[in-house]
């Protein structure tokens, strides 16, 4: 590499080479996009679902990804909807707000008609914008914390109950149980700490204590020392507002410290791998639920087919996603177009009575009117309903 | 691993390309004209990807200052993006005081932030250093998560969006030419500096600490210099951040962030300002078009940045001779 | 509960948690003398320990059980495996790289633990795995105060490890060899000593001491899940430099002295569990604006 001749050739080599690879990359980027535009103009129309299918969360919003699968091939083979068949299109949120935005902008641009999904608060929160800007409507299948509420512009659907059903649920039964003091532990995210801070203000306005309020880290394995500031506080009841994996570890080491009051966890626990991580001791544990596919009498038929489909049985979210992806089709139908403005109308005076888990309707903040909390009991390493 | 004469290799010639004048502007007006067009080529989803990778051009250019010129590891700059992010949140959004009058409010605040930390730590040696900086970035998360008045876990929703000469930045396309102006204004700062009495500074400093006290360099005050001025990126960032997602949680400012930032730094070649860019164009745009690949796609991902590190030791686009 | 009883049980809380902490900081602290390396894949060696000793433990329980011998047969045979899993990472992502600046190793290091972690993701789909060992609840009881068999266990353990480590170091010719390596490579070449397999050796011991307490992890809280590496490995690494980075005993110190930490930050009134790590990382940084190379380390020149 001597002589500014040389030099000059490899320069312009380089040149040549690059922006070939420019052009190369100008054209498949143009390529994938125009590519996406003629799948819109064809005779079916797409269905996104926000769901996070990598992360910590992943069995959850693969899960609710089979249920909408399931749900829409049932509509493909009785006609479809506006007489086309209809396909999904998948934005994996990864439970993580960021990638929520990425995963839902994907989404907004890809031409769907609607969007079924929505499981972790936390990421599906920055996505209520992106869709209210596109003005594509958002059935919220599973995500229920009441920040949700305030962010939604009028084209977002909660069909999941929310956070303050679930608390008006969790204190009826404690005081059933005439329970007059509980620990309250979060695990310092969106969902959790806004389902503890709820419960916190409703039970201390009903004259009762909190005798400890705890916050633990996911994925930390180690809770002894909240557990011995439990102990050491010695409430009637343990709430657990959180997600299943860290609250089997938590009520496996409080049982272990011989703690032997009332463990009762929230909606974000209510998975049959509870009973992996926890063991025995999850025995007499109580879950708020949403309703799962095993209580519901009209779900038979759903838990056959799926598990014929998928070879596992259906998890927590599967019946209110299949009954989401179902009540946004039912809507397209009624609006008789896709047009987003005529299918957010149908939604909002929705009367849709072939759900799984029941009848949905909307409060004027496009909540779900009716609260469908359960309240579960863990027998013999499974959920049952409890008396 | 035989390291490959950097001029044999494709990204050698490449920045053959780039250190050649006649080349260089022409170069640079054509990639200008490029960021111009390419939202109206490439439709709204590649805009907010895109925006998104100049906001990380912005992020890590600001990391570069204190990776990349001063010699200093940091693990916690996500701290200083959440510093800025935060005060936007609480003195625009709660308080309402308009953006413009808040920048400079987060700015000053992150500065704050630096030297707070900063002075008493910069005499640390570089893993003592960075512990400091993890955790100093891990309280700042910490108190964001269980603090009221940032909104707690659930964050700061509904900012409103800047106003600038009667206009208001609005749709994913203002944002995009927004980042396309800091990602701009940040290059031309990194390439400033470097080249000025501080810059030089930092040089010496980074290369043997002790020769350049004796020679009269006031090492602490010159380290503290970087980590202000990665501080000030930082803020900036994070308060258009902000403003463009209009809500902030404190999931956005882990240590796992930092990390990335870190990656593109180190990835496209310490110091480097072209590296840096390119290196955060990577981290971001390489897991969105592996999209498609499923759930095997940050496997890849992590598989490409393995060999391309084994190939390219000191980054894609390392500085040289510096 | 008296408050005596509760400092009494905060102390054992945070011995257990500190024994995990401080045999994983071994292995950051050994590696990082040797080879001035912060291997930032370690916290997921942990976590793949932690699988090994499943999958040994689930072959042989039926002609071991699944009380401690079994989980003890599964930790050494976990050991081994991972040991050697630490050389092969050492072979292909970080001797290529030696000469490349130090920073650099970062990235591969973090390359390394995505991998680890996805390829764990992709076999357990993501959900968490019963350990399946039966350790029993029992324990001493004195009043209030509880101590589980398994804690005494546990600590008793990993305090065998670290000893053993110890001799080792001190008393082996590899041992030596190790010593001098962290002091000065170039001078070892000249003098004969077969560098590259004492590295070898650092980052198969410091694997294994990883893998046993993955495996101890297991047992004692039942599950695994493929990002159990991720938290354990930065708190790891803090303990690592609290007690002095590339200083053994300092990591063994600077693990229990982490895990106490965040025991009893958790009893600070007013402030509670939320604010615990707040509390243990300002305590940190405060030891290291007074001590500028942790409790025990070294002063010593280096170069990015």
């Amino acid at each position: 590499m001597v002589g500014g001749k040389n030099i000059l050739a490899m320069n312009r080599e380089g040149f040549a080479r690059m922006s070939f690879l420019l052009q190369k990359l100008a054209a498949g980027l143009v390529l994938a996009t125009s590519m996406s535009a003629y799948a819109a103009a064809q005779d079916s129309m797409t269905i996104g679902l926000l769901v996070p299918t990598s992360g910590s969360e992943a069995t959850y919003g693969q899960d609710m990804a089979n249920a909408a699968e399931l749900a829409l091939e049932e509509i493909n083979a009785a006609g479809g909807v506006l007489g086309q068949q209809v396909s999904t299109i998948v934005g994996d949120d990864a439970c993580d707000p960021q990638q929520s935005v990425n995963a839902a902008s994907k989404l907004a641009s890809s031409g769907v008609v609607g969007v079924v999904g929505g499981y972790c608060s936390g990421a599906t929160l920055p996505t209520l914008k992106i869709f209210a800007d596109a003005k594509i409507p958002f059935v919220i299948a599973a995500a229920n914390s009441t920040q949700l509420i305030p962010a939604n512009s009028g084209n977002a659907f909660m069909i999941n109950s929310t956070g303050n059903d679930q608390v008006a649920r969790a204190l009826e039964y404690f005081n059933s149980k005439g329970v007059n003091t509980i620990a309250l532990v979060d695990q310092g995210d969106a969902y959790s700490q806004d389902l503890a801070n709820l419960t916190r203000q409703r039970w201390e306005e009903s004259g009762k204590t909190v005798a400890t309020s705890e916050t633990v880290n996911k994925g930390e394995q180690d809770y002894s020392a909240v557990v011995t500031s439990i102990r050491s506080a010695n409430p009637d009841a343990v709430f657990w507002t959180a997600y299943y994996a860290d609250g089997g570890l938590l009520i496996r080491q409080l049982r272990q410290a011989g703690y032997q009051g009332i463990i009762a966890v929230g909606d974000g626990s209510n998975s049959p791998e509870l009973f992996n991580i926890a063991g025995s001791s999850a025995e007499g544990v109580i879950a708020f639920s949403n309703p799962t596919a095993e209580f519901l009498p009209n779900a038979k038929a759903f838990v056959d087919s799926y598990t014929a489909k998928f070879g596992h049985a259906p998890g927590p979210y599967a019946p209110l996603t299949y009954d989401g992806t179902k009540l946004l089709a039912s809507a397209i139908e009624e609006a008789g177009s896709t047009d987003p403005a005529a299918i957010t109308e149908a939604l909002k005076g929705a009367e849709f009575t072939e759900g799984l888990a029941g009848d949905i309707s909307f409060t004027d903040e496009n909540t779900l009117a009716r609260s469908n909390f359960i309240v579960l009991e863990g027998k013999g390493g499974a959920w049952a309903l409890a008396e | 691993m035989i390291e490959r004469s950097p001029v044999h290799s494709p990204l050698g010639r490449l920045q053959g390309v780039w250190d050649n004048p006649a080349y260089r502007w022409p170069l640079i007006f054509g990639l200008l004209a490029l960021m111009v067009v390419a939202p109206h080529v490439l439709g709204p989803y590649a805009t907010v990807i895109l925006t998104n990778a100049l906001l990380y051009v912005v992020l890590a250019l600001g990391l570069n200052v204190v990776v990349g010129y001063a010699g200093l590891l940091d693990l916690g700059y996500a701290a200083f993006f959440a510093v800025g992010a935060y005060t936007i949140g609480i003195v625009h959004h709660v308080y309402g005081l308009d953006f413009w009058l808040t920048l400079p409010i987060a700015v000053l605040a992150a500065a704050g932030a630096g030297i707070i930390i900063g002075s008493p730590t910069l005499r640390l040696r570089s893993d003592y250093l960075a512990i400091v900086t993890l955790g100093f970035g891990e309280i700042v998360r910490f108190s964001a998560r269980n603090l009221s008045i940032t909104g707690g876990a659930s964050g700061i929703s509904g900012i409103e969006r800047p106003w600038i000469f009667g206009w208001e930045m609005r749709s994913s396309m203002d944002f995009y030419y927004v980042f396309c102006v800091l990602a701009v204004l940040a290059v031309i700062a990194s390439l400033r500096v470097a080249d000025s009495r501080l810059g030089r500074a930092w040089l010496y400093v980074r290369h043997d600490e002790d020769a350049a006290e004796a020679m009269g360099i006031d090492r602490v005050k010159v380290k503290l210099a970087a980590y202000v001025i990665g501080a000030i990126y930082g803020s900036i960032a994070g308060a258009f951040f902000a403003v463009n997602l209009g809500a902030i949680s404190p999931e956005s400012f882990s240590f796992q962030q930092s990390v990335l930032i870190l990656m593109a730094v180190i990835l496209g070649g310490m110091g480097k300002v072209p590296g840096v860019i390119l290196g955060a164009f990577i981290v971001i745009l390489a897991p969105e078009l592996l999209r498609d690949v499923g759930e095997l796609r940050l496997l890849v991902f992590a598989a490409g940045l393995l060999l391309i590190m084994l190939f390219r030791p000191k980054g894609i686009w390392p500085s040289q001779g510096r | 509960m008296a408050l005596t009883d509760l400092v009494l049980q905060q102390l054992v809380n945070g011995l257990v948690l500190g024994s995990f902490y401080a045999l994983v900081a071994l292995g950051y602290t050994m590696v990082f003398g040797v080879v001035k390396l912060l291997n930032f894949a370690h916290g997921e060696v942990y976590m793949v320990g932690g699988f090994a000793g499943f999958v040994v433990l689930s072959v042989v329980s039926g002609a071991l059980g699944s009380g401690w011998t079994a989980v003890a047969f599964s930790m050494v045979l976990a050991m081994i495996g991972v040991g050697f899993l630490g050389v092969v990472i050492q072979r292909i992502a970080y001797q290529p790289m030696l000469s490349a600046p130090r920073l650099s190793i970062l990235i591969t290091a973090l390359a390394v633990s995505l991998v680890l972690q996805n390829s764990i993701l992709g076999a357990t789909g993501g959900r968490y795995v019963p350990f399946g060992a039966d350790l029993g609840f029992g324990g001493i009881n004195l009043g209030n105060l509880f101590i589980s068999h398994n804690q005494i266990i546990l600590v008793g353990t990993a305090g065998v490890l670290m000893l053993s480590l110890e001799l080792f170091i001190s008393r082996t010719q590899y041992g030596r060899a190790m010593r001098a390596v962290s002091i000065d490579k170039d001078m070892c070449r000249l003098m004969g000593i077969d560098v590259n397999r004492v590295i070898a050796v650092t980052f198969f011991l410091g694997s294994g001491l990883a893998a046993a307490a993955g495996t101890m992890a297991g047992a004692y809280y039942g599950s695994l899940w493929y990002f159990m590496g991720f938290l354990i490995g930065l708190k790891a690494f803090t303990a690592a430099v609290i007690g002095g980075i590339g200083s053994i005993p300092g990591a063994m110190l600077g693990g229990l002295i982490l895990g106490l930490l965040e025991s009893f930050g958790t009893m600070i009134p007013g402030v509670g569990s939320a604010w615990k790590d707040v509390f243990s990382f300002s305590i940190l940084i405060l030891v290291l604006v007074f001590k500028p190379t942790g409790l025990l380390g070294k002063s010593e020149q280096e170069r990015m």
